[in-house]
């Protein structure tokens, strides 16, 4: 096999353990429920018909359906998600979320303008959907039939950010970062919505170095995401980062984006580990501290 | 040292993903790079934030009430009640190049929720901003171009009325 194919082989289908991959499939689960439950879908079942414009997946609608099927959706979908985090039949309880969760999203999407703040979730939760049903936790063995669907999912993520930098370059060029782009972006604000920090977004528009830095930071997390796929110890700093980026634009922009930082802590940081290393450290600590008093 | 007791087994057919993960992992890969390249059927996107580059102008399609006097009051969309009208300027900016059924029923949707914020309501104005961002000593104001595309009145107001 050469180098390039094992490469592609262990970013895709490499070794995961059980507990990472219940993590992240709980995790992912939870985070469909919450997104289902938190947002009053039921008020769209008011959009006048003209103003109605469905997205591809749901183009067999005319009109938004009335609020009791938007509720039914919501209701079905929260207890699907419900049952996928507690492990009752995960595999079905979380096909049932996710295609709730993708309608219940279409229909936000639906009325002209295209929504990208649930599909970082939708895209990367897909391979979930034949993750495998494990039983057994005690199984401390790394396996390719637990890792692919985390290393896949990450390999999606990944593209995501890399395929949304690339079309700022191919639209924009370099002045997306070294022009007045940014600058402006801050000036003129959100098209919808409010900035939660008004005087941030004001002052990084008065501030052209600040304008430029930010998005100078923007796209190189963008473009550089797919780093992670080759090193792995860097996963948890772009998860930090993707954080940073996606907080900042809810302050500055008002823009609703936690379930792609959200998304992506779950994926890229490996949650076991990171417990066992708190715990073992916790108990070297305990051990080295003086048990008495010296005389 | 490692802290994490994981063992790693080499690759072996049993433990392989399954051919149906193979698939829809393939799939899922073509559909969002091909997608990538710039197709929009949404949950396919070009994935196009904020890609485009900004500047000092910005054409934006708004709403203008008018008073039974004349006088005249720009509504923004967030003031209307409700989720369903937040999105409503992506319907304005396609009215003018549609027809006048189009560009009535778009306005017709939006009048009745405007009377609820503006109940001496006249007539309401659709029009195409063509905004400009002007600097005068440190501060920031945006200087409005209006052209108004379509108007119309409540039910007893008569029939469509095209901009002049």
């Amino acid at each position: 096999m050469s180098r390039l194919r094992r490469w592609a082989d262990d970013v895709l289908w490499g070794p995961e353990t059980a507990a990472r991959l219940v993590i992240v499939h709980v995790g992912l689960s939870a985070l469909i429920g919450l997104r289902i439950v938190r947002y009053p879908y039921w008020e769209l079942a008011d959009t006048p018909a003209a103003l109605f414009d469905p997205v591809a997946v749901l183009g067999w609608l005319d009109r938004m359906p009335p609020a009791e099927v938007i509720v039914a959706v919501q209701v079905v979908g929260v207890l699907a998600a419900l049952a996928a985090a507690l492990r009752r039949r995960p595999r079905l309880a979380f096909a049932i979320a996710w295609v709730c969760y993708l309608v219940l999203a279409g229909l936000r999407g639906s009325r002209g303008k295209v929504l990208h703040n649930d599909l970082l979730l939708l895209w990367a939760s897909a391979p979930f959907l034949l993750a495998p049903a494990v039983t057994d936790l005690r199984d401390l063995v790394a396996r390719r039939r637990y890792g692919w669907p985390v290393r896949s999912a990450t390999v999606i993520v990944a593209l995501i950010y890399l395929i949304a930098g690339l079309h700022k370059l191919w639209r924009s060029g370099p002045d997306w970062v070294i022009g007045e782009n940014m600058r402006y972006i801050m000036l003129w604000g959100p098209s919808i919505g409010e900035p939660q920090w008004p005087e941030l977004t004001t002052w990084v528009g008065e501030n052209l170095w600040a304008a430029q830095l930010s998005a100078a930071f923007i796209l190189g997390v963008e473009l550089s995401f797919p780093v992670v796929l080759f090193v792995r110890r860097l996963k948890g700093l772009y998860a930090l980062a993707a954080v940073f980026l996606h907080t900042m634009t809810w302050l500055v922009l008002g823009l609703d984006y936690w379930a792609w930082s959200v998304t992506v802590l779950l994926l890229l940081v490996d949650w076991p580990a990171v417990v066992e290393r708190a715990r073992s450290t916790w108990l070297v600590r305990g051990r080295r501290a003086p048990t008495a008093a010296p005389p | 040292m490692t802290t994490h007791p994981v063992e790693q087994v080499g690759a072996s057919p049993a433990d392989d993903p399954p051919l149906s993960a193979r698939v829809l992992v393939g799939v899922l890969l073509v559909l969002l790079v091909g997608a990538g390249i710039g197709v929009e059927a949404w949950p396919l996107t070009g994935w196009r934030l904020f890609s485009a580059e900004r500047d000092d102008t910005q054409t934006q399609y708004v709403l203008e009430a008018v008073g039974a006097d004349g006088s005249t009051r720009r509504v923004h969309l967030d003031e209307l009640p409700g989720r369903p009208y937040s999105n409503a300027e992506w319907a304005m900016a396609e009215l003018p190049d549609a027809p006048d059924t189009r560009r009535e029923a778009v306005c017709q949707a939006l009048l009745e929720p405007v009377i609820e914020v503006e109940p001496g309501l006249a007539e309401l104005r659709i029009a195409r901003d063509d905004a400009r961002l002007v600097e005068s000593d440190g501060a920031w104001t945006v200087v409005d171009d209006l052209e108004t595309v379509h108007v119309c009145r409540p039910a007893d107001g008569g029939g469509p009325e095209q901009a002049p």
